[in-house]
């Protein structure tokens, strides 16, 4: 086994570590961690795999490959993000303008009452 | 009518320089309009400043932005029965007498809505020629995506009825939120009127209010921002 393996499996043993610490994590997300885990893991120990897929589809490497599909991916991880982003300022704004709204520093004289025409 | 029942919103974010000689000459100018500040996160004492002055202060505990803060005030100034809601700038580019104006507009003129235009009679002095570009194609991209003919799309003194600002659906927090306030009025079919006011353009004010290079981040915060 070559040195980037071990570095790759072990970095994979590491994520879904990670994954699986987390107590509030559905089953169903369970299965799909483990499942990544052994699909990333078998293409580390076969990466001819990936060629094979890659020829499949009509891409040349299998490097090539994982290179386009890691791409895409982190671009959909990006903007489920930023949307995530988006809902919790939204959030944050409701609450400040509760808050703001429950606290209003009153004026200490009542003034303006008086009949004062703007005309 | 009472002028005590037009009410200023005055969006205020790290002013405590100015804040007091603002909301001073406001005051001197009429005595019986409600002011709201409303502090939006400052972290150099503007709101402890303001509540000194017989004034409404509200505050954001986190920093949101002006837009943010507009619809803030523009809610308390409802809920406290406001018949006239008028924004204004905490920087003292704007002159009170326009306020007059404005509300005047609203109140005799039977429109919904008074916008003030730096550019319906002579062009404003201290503006540079960049920013004079910038708000012409500013206007151009309103005509275009609302249809409204108006001379001046980003300025912040505007008098509303009562009735009429409380249709408007706000969910720009930052400086988008001129553009989505004409949006809104187009999308309400509201009744509007430009008025002629003046801005003064001092160091303080210049180095405090838009670059001209935020007018893309505008443009990027309308086409991205705030919707769902």
């Amino acid at each position: 086994m070559t040195p980037v393996k071990i570095i790759l499996i072990l970095f994979l043993l590491i994520v879904l570590r990670m994954f699986l610490v987390q107590k509030s994590l559905t089953v169903i997300k369970r299965v799909v961690a483990f499942l990544m885990f052994f699909i990333l893991l078998t293409l580390v120990l076969f990466p001819d795999l990936s060629t094979l897929i890659a020829n499949f589809i009509g891409v040349g490497r299998g490097v090539d490959l994982v290179f386009y599909f890691s791409h895409l991916f982190l671009l959909l991880l990006i903007i489920s993000l930023w949307r995530r982003t988006i809902v919790l300022m939204t959030d944050i704004t409701k609450l400040s303008r509760t808050l703001a709204l429950q606290n209003p520093n009153k004026p200490r004289e009542q003034k303006g009452q008086t009949d004062d025409k703007a005309e | 009518m009472d002028s005590s029942s037009v009410w200023v919103i005055i969006p205020a974010y790290n002013e405590a320089q100015v804040i007091v000689e603002v909301l001073r000459e406001l005051l001197d100018y009429n005595p019986s309009y409600q002011v709201v500040v409303v502090d939006d996160g400052s972290s150099d004492g503007t709101a402890a400043i303001a509540r000194n002055l017989p004034v409404h202060v509200l505050s954001h505990p986190v920093n949101l932005g002006q837009g943010a803060a507009l619809a803030t005030g523009i809610e308390y100034a409802l809920r406290q029965k406001a018949e006239v809601v008028v924004t204004f700038d905490a920087d003292g580019q704007m002159r009170p007498q326009d306020i007059g104006t404005l509300v005047n507009e609203v109140v005799d003129g039977q429109v919904d809505v008074a916008l003030g235009s730096r550019f319906l009679t002579s062009a404003p002095e201290g503006i540079s020629r960049m920013k004079r570009i910038l708000l012409k194609l500013a206007t151009v991209l309103t005509r275009i995506t609302t249809g409204l003919k108006i001379t001046d799309a980003h300025n912040g003194i505007r008098a509303f009825r009562a009735e009429a600002v409380r249709k408007l659906v706000l969910t720009q927090n930052q400086m988008a939120h001129a553009s989505e306030i004409l949006s809104e009025i187009a999308r309400n079919k509201l009744v509007y009127r430009e008025v002629p006011v003046k801005i003064r353009y001092t160091t303080y004010s210049k180095a405090k209010g838009q670059s001209i290079f935020n007018s893309i981040n505008i443009l990027f915060e309308l086409l991205i921002g705030g919707k769902k």
